[in-house]
Order: structure tokens, then C-alpha cells, then sequence
């Protein structure tokens, strides 16, 4: 655990921090808002004491609740791995600034985030899916997305069609039935 | 083979002639005779020769040399249906051919099976994507300038490493740009293993990376480790260390060899896989599978070494050092291959790190990014090595990285050893594993780069998300900004240079 990283990032990006700096064995988390995210990712890039130059990776993740984007950043400043978490995006209509201004890498991993979890990255000039098929419609590792034979999860109807049309069929009178939601937020 | 009696309709089946053999009551048949007479010399000669002979000797066999005799003892009476393959029961019917080829339909513009209605070359060249253009990148892409056209390479291509698809834009032999197209291997691995329990995961995400699928394992349970506070004990990380840079090892030999391959040298790859073949029999021993191991466990090793493993590494040990620099040799003195790697597909370090690309890759650019250096795991702090880099980030230089590493991982195997401890090979565990809510970030030094994985526990077995992060496929993304300005020819021995792994690129 890095001390100092959380000196600094706390002194740095105070303004735009939500909750506290948490950090795990060799992990430094910090969570930010989707309107954050250009001056935060700059801010880490660029500051000479931070200089995150290694974009490790870019997820989305869907808690059930909400969907987030994490970004784990590497820097030769800090023995710890730094764990970006954009956190409160609405599941209905996810969207987060593209971080292509950054890392051009990062083009393909929000292509990939798009194509599993239906997140919009504002700014990335080839948002289309990557792995699935061009005419897919689902997101398919959203958490409403049930594998077939996984009947335990779905709300009382049993195994159910895994693809769906363009507008999600509400199929339970709560369409948000069964899902396995993360008590982590 | 059944032999097709005279006169058969090409549209019903077949019935096949059974073996006839003379005076059994199948051949007195009269029912059967014209069937067994009308057998003709083709069907003699793909027949099983004992069935033939005997029908030939029941009944006249029309061809070959019984053609004659067949006639006089016993020719039914023409049928009146022509054969679908214009020959008669006297033989080939030249007038029957040409009837049927006129028969035929002809290619033509009228013919709606047919695209023909295209006015100019350059038409035809033109993919049309089956969806109208969806973004910005590829409305650029998919417009064709003056004297450019398309090429598409793949996915079934032998030198594309599997499953990949380039679209090229061509002038000349000139590439102007590419549009990679993956996912055709993509079996929803994250997914799968968000529905497996942490134990199951380890075996999913194994065909991954399939040259070097511990790495996978590793990242998989070094992550769970941190998520569940777990002591690996150190002969357990000693173990791991030591089969992941033989597989290192394995994966790089196997990498110069295709490299070779791709640039038109068949001999290094013979070498490699012997090389590679022994190294797999040898983890083979203790893991029992020569290429998806599923050999780590969360919390340390599936078995311990045993004496068909150390006889095997004693004996590849003594030969490693010498035979790696015998294969690189091969290479890195052959005048062809030095002039067609060098100096093709720069990489240059401001957009290697934009690009997010790491491993060998990375180091061939001078940066000296090792996630074993840079962020230790396992016992790699104890370990004596270096981190070799090189400034001109060209396909040579990807090329000569790996031969330095193969090097290296020589040298750790033979400290691991030396330094390997006594003691357990795994943590004790429970059968189920619930580890707390939280959230974990691992990552390892592939043979291709950094492999993450992002693992978030709800305090179920399962893990509520699991995110696969694979080298190749950073890699992969840079081909679009190398690839334009070379030519054609080194269109895969650039691609190859990187090393993708499709399995993992797909998931």
C-alpha cells in the first residue's frame, strides 16, 4: 500500500473524489463521476509527481444498479496498481467521455466495453461492436442478460431467449426481477 | 462404393448391387441381371475388386477388356433415360455431352443468382459493408480513393494465426489502411466464468491463450489470491515460477518458428516444435495435459514435481542454452530474413505506450515495462534477470527481444532449481469458496504481455465479474498504424511479429 499515492491523489483531485481513497494489498482505488473523467485521466497522465502512463485496462462492469467503467492505470512513481472506477452511470443510457485522447489503445477496449455492456463512449471515432456479431442487439454481459441454461436466476420463467430484440422485452411485471445485483457499490 | 446400375435417375437414391457371386440364387435372379450387367469399367476399378469380379463373372461386364465378350454373352436393352454423365452403356457419347453442356444454364446478366449488372472493374472490388457505415472510422475506411482497392485476408487464411480477418486497402502493393476484424472465436469466456465457481474458472480461461495458457491460470488465481487473502506457500510459487518460463520459453521458440514461416523459411519452425514438444511432454508429466495444464490452483500448484519431470529438465537443461542459440542462428544469420524484418512495422515508444501495448512488444520500442520488474508477484524479487529492451521497435527487433528473453527464463529456471524450497504446494482451502465482497486487479508477464484480470467477488462462489485482459489484443489494435506504407508481402510478417494469439484476443 502506497501512502504517499493517497497523500498526493487526495491533494490533487480532491474536487472531484467520491468517498475516500480506498486501498487493498496492492491496489489504490479512487471513484470519480462520469463528468470527471477528462480532467481526472488527464490530471493522472500528465501531473510529474502521478505520470499513470500504462493504461492496464479498461472494464465495464454492471453491478445491477448501475454501470460503471474502471480504467487500472500503471505508473513507475507508485509500487501500487491504480484502480479508476467512473461509478453511477444509469443503466438505461450509459455514457462516459472516451479516454482515446489519451491512450489511442483504448479505442478497442471501449469497443469492447460497447459491445458487452452497451456503455457509450462519447469520443471514440469507431464505436461499433468487436466481437460480436455487427447485427448483435443485446449486451450480453449486462446482468439482465441470462445464460440459457441458467433458469435458477431468470424471474419464474425459466430458461428464456438469450437473444433479444432491439427494445429489451420487459417480461416480469419488475423488470428488474432476479437480478443478481453486487452488494458492493 | 455402390456401383450406380444402368439407367438410374440421378435423383433417387442408390441402391447399392450386393457382392453376387455365380451360382448363388441371387445371380439366377432375373430380376437382378440388368443391374449386374450394366456394371461399367469406371465402377470396375473403384468396386472392391472381389465384388467386381464376381458380378463380371456372373453377368457380362461392359468395359475394360469384357467389353467385348460382355456384349456377345448377355447386353439387356439400352434404357431409354440417357445417363447424367452423358455416356451411353457403348461408351462415352460425345453428342450427349454436348447436348448436356448446352443444357446447362449459362452465367448471365439475367440470371438474378448472378451479380453481373456491375458497369466498371472498379465495382467489383467494392466491399459493400451489409449495414449502412456506423462510425466515423470506417466511413473513412470504406471510402476508396483514387486507383485503391480492397483486399480481404482471412479468417480462413493459413498465414493469418488463426481466425483473424484483414480488410486491406490497397494501392498497388501499397497497404493505405486496415480494418481488423475479430470476435470469430469468441465464446463468451467472461461470462461463462461469471456463471463457473472460482475453482471452475481456472480450466475455463485455460484455452484462452492455448500456446501459454498458465499465464492465463496464473492471473486468474493470483487475482482470486488477493481477493481472498491467501498465503501461497513458496515452494507452490517456486513451482509456478519455474513451469511458466519453460512455458515462456515454449510459446517464444514457438514464435521465432512461425515468424520464419511467415517470411518463407520452413526450417526454424521444425526446430521449434521439437524444442516446444519437449517442454510440453515435460509439463505433461506432472500436469497430465500437454497443452490446457489446468495445473494452478488457487492458493498454489495442482501436483508436485516428480522424477519423469526432473529427468526431462535435467536432460533439456543441459542442451537448452546451446540449442536456443543454434535455433536463433538460424535466424538471426539468414541474410533474407534480417532484410525483411528490419525496418518494417515501426513502432515508435510514444505510440507503443499510447497504445497501450506491453511485453516484448513494448520492450522492443526501449521501454522497459515488465510487470515482473515493474510490479513483482510471486517470487520474482528473489530472482536474478534482466529485463532486455531495444530501441528500434521494428520487427527485427520484436524478433530478437523474444531471443533474449528465451535467455533469460533459462537462467530463472535453472535459479528456481537451485532455490527450490521444501515445504506444502498448497494453501488449504475450502471446498466452496466465498470470498468477501470486494474487488481485485492481478496481472502477469505473458509471453505477449501483461495478462490482467479483474475479478469482482458479491460474497457468492461465483465471482459476480470477471474481466480477462489479454495482451494480444492491444497488440493487435496497432496494426491499423503499422501496416500503412508497407507493402502487401509484409502485411504478415508484420502481424506475425507481434504475436497475436486469436483464442485470447476472441475470448
Amino acid at each position: 500500500m502506497d501512502r504517499s499515492l493517497k497523500r498526493h491523489l487526495e491533494a490533487r483531485l480532491a474536487t472531484h473524489l467520491h468517498g475516500p481513497v480506498r486501498q487493498f494489498t496492492d491496489q489504490t482505488e479512487i471513484r470519480i463521476e462520469a463528468g470527471s473523467v477528462v480532467e481526472v485521466l488527464r490530471a493522472l497522465h500528465d501531473d510529474p509527481g502521478l505520470r499513470f502512463e500504462i493504461l492496464a485496462d479498461l472494464a465495464g462492469v454492471d453491478t445491477g444498479n448501475v454501470m460503471q467503467v474502471v480504467y487500472h492505470l500503471w505508473s513507475e512513481t507508485s509500487p501500487d496498481w491504480l484502480r479508476v472506477i467512473v461509478d453511477g452511470l444509469s443503466r438505461d443510457d450509459p455514457r462516459v467521455p472516451s479516454a482515446t485522447f489519451l491512450w489511442t489503445g483504448a479505442e478497442w477496449l471501449e469497443r469492447e466495453a460497447y459491445d458487452m455492456f452497451g456503455i457509450i463512449f462519447e469520443g471514440n471515432r469507431d464505436l461499433r461492436r468487436i466481437l460480436m456479431p455487427a447485427d448483435y442487439t443485446s449486451f450480453p454481459l449486462r446482468k439482465d442478460f441470462y445464460l440459457p441454461d441458467d433458469a435458477a436466476r431468470s424471474p419464474g420463467a425459466g430458461s428464456r431467449q438469450v437473444e433479444r430484440p432491439h427494445a429489451p422485452a420487459v417480461v416480469a411485471d419488475d423488470p428488474g426481477a432476479g437480478i443478481r445485483r453486487a452488494p458492493v457499490s | 462404393m455402390p456401383t450406380r446400375p444402368n439407367g438410374a435417375q440421378p435423383g433417387k437414391p442408390e441402391k447399392p448391387t450386393r457382392p453376387v457371386t455365380p451360382g448363388s440364387p441371387a445371380a439366377k435372379d432375373p430380376a437382378e441381371r440388368p443391374a449386374a450387367a450394366g456394371v461399367r469399367g469406371g465402377a470396375h476399378a473403384r468396386t472392391g475388386r472381389a465384388a467386381a469380379a464376381a458380378a463380371a463373372a456372373a453377368a457380362g461386364v461392359r468395359g475394360g477388356d469384357h467389353a467385348r465378350t460382355g456384349r456377345a454373352a448377355a447386353t439387356p436393352a439400352t434404357p431409354a433415360a440417357p445417363n447424367p454423365f452423358g455416356s451411353t452403356p457403348h461408351g462415352h457419347d460425345p453428342e450427349a455431352v454436348r447436348a448436356r453442356l448446352a443444357a446447362m444454364p449459362r452465367p448471365s446478366a439475367d440470371d438474378p443468382r448472378i451479380l453481373l449488372d456491375r458497369t466498371s472493374d472498379a465495382d467489383l472490388f467494392e466491399p459493400i459493408p451489409p449495414y449502412p457505415t456506423r462510425t466515423e472510422r470506417e466511413a473513412e475506411f470504406y471510402s476508396l480513393g483514387d486507383g485503391e482497392m480492397f483486399l480481404n485476408v482471412g479468417p480462413q487464411h493459413p498465414a493469418t494465426h488463426g481466425v483473424l480477418r484483414l480488410v486491406l486497402k490497397l494501392s498497388g502493393e501499397q497497404v493505405m489502411d486496415v480494418d481488423p476484424v475479430i470476435g470469430y472465436l469468441h465464446r463468451g469466456v467472461e461470462k461463462i466464468c461469471e456463471n463457473s465457481d472460482y475453482y471452475h474458472v481456472i480450466d475455463q480461461v485455460d484455452p484462452l491463450e492455448y500456446v501459454s495458457s498458465l499465464f492465463q491460470e496464473w492471473s486468474a488465481v493470483l487475482t482470486f489470491e488477493k481477493l481472498m487473502d491467501v498465503q501461497v506457500p513458496r515452494r507452490a510459487e517456486y513451482i509456478r515460477v519455474l513451469t511458466a518460463e519453460l512455458l515462456r520459453v515454449a510459446s517464444h521458440t514457438l514464435y521465432m518458428g512461425f515468424l520464419a514461416l511467415d517470411l518463407g523459411g520452413i526450417t526454424p519452425i521444425l526446430y521449434s516444435f521439437i524444442e516446444r514438444d519437449e517442454i510440453v511432454e515435460m509439463l505433461a508429466a506432472i500436469t497430465g495435459a500437454r497443452m490446457l495444464f489446468n495445473y494452478y490452483r488457487i492458493g498454489g500448484v495442482n501436483g508436485d514435481l516428480n522424477h519423469e519431470f526432473m529427468s526431462r529438465l535435467g536432460d533439456w537443461m543441459s542442451r537448452a542454452a546451446k540449442q536456443t542459440e543454434a535455433n536463433a542462428a538460424l535466424l538471426n544469420e539468414n541474410e533474407i530474413f534480417v532484410r525483411r524484418a528490419r525496418g518494417v512495422g515501426i513502432m515508435d515508444r510514444h505510440m507503443a505506450l499510447k497504445m497501450g501495448v506491453t511485453g516484448g512488444n513494448l520492450r522492443a520500442c526501449g521501454i522497459a515495462f515488465d510487470v515482473r520488474r515493474a510490479h513483482p508477484y510471486s517470487v520474482y524479487p528473489e530472482l536474478d534477470f534482466n529485463v532486455p529492451t531495444r530501441q528500434e521497435g521494428d520487427s527485427l527487433a520484436r524478433y530478437l527481444i523474444r531471443v533474449d528473453e528465451v535467455r533469460e527464463s533459462i537462467r530463472i529456471i535453472d535459479q528456481c532449481l537451485h532455490n527450490m524450497p521444501d515445504g506444502p504446494i498448497i494453501a488449504k482451502l475450502p471446498r466452496l469458496l466465498r470470498p468477501r465482497p470486494g474487488r481485485a486487479w492481478g496481472a502477469v508477464e505473458g509471453p505477449r504481455g501483461l495478462m490482467g484480470v479483474y475479478a469482482i467477488s458479491d460474497g457468492s462462489d461465483q465471482p459476480f465479474r470477471f474481466r480477462i485482459h489479454d495482451p494480444s489484443f492491444m497488440n493487435l489494435e496497432t496494426v491499423p498504424h503499422l501496416l500503412p506504407g508497407n507493402l502487401l508481402a509484409d502485411t504478415m510478417a508484420i502481424v506475425s511479429s507481434l504475436d497475436p494469439i486469436m483464442g485470447g484476443i476472441d475470448k
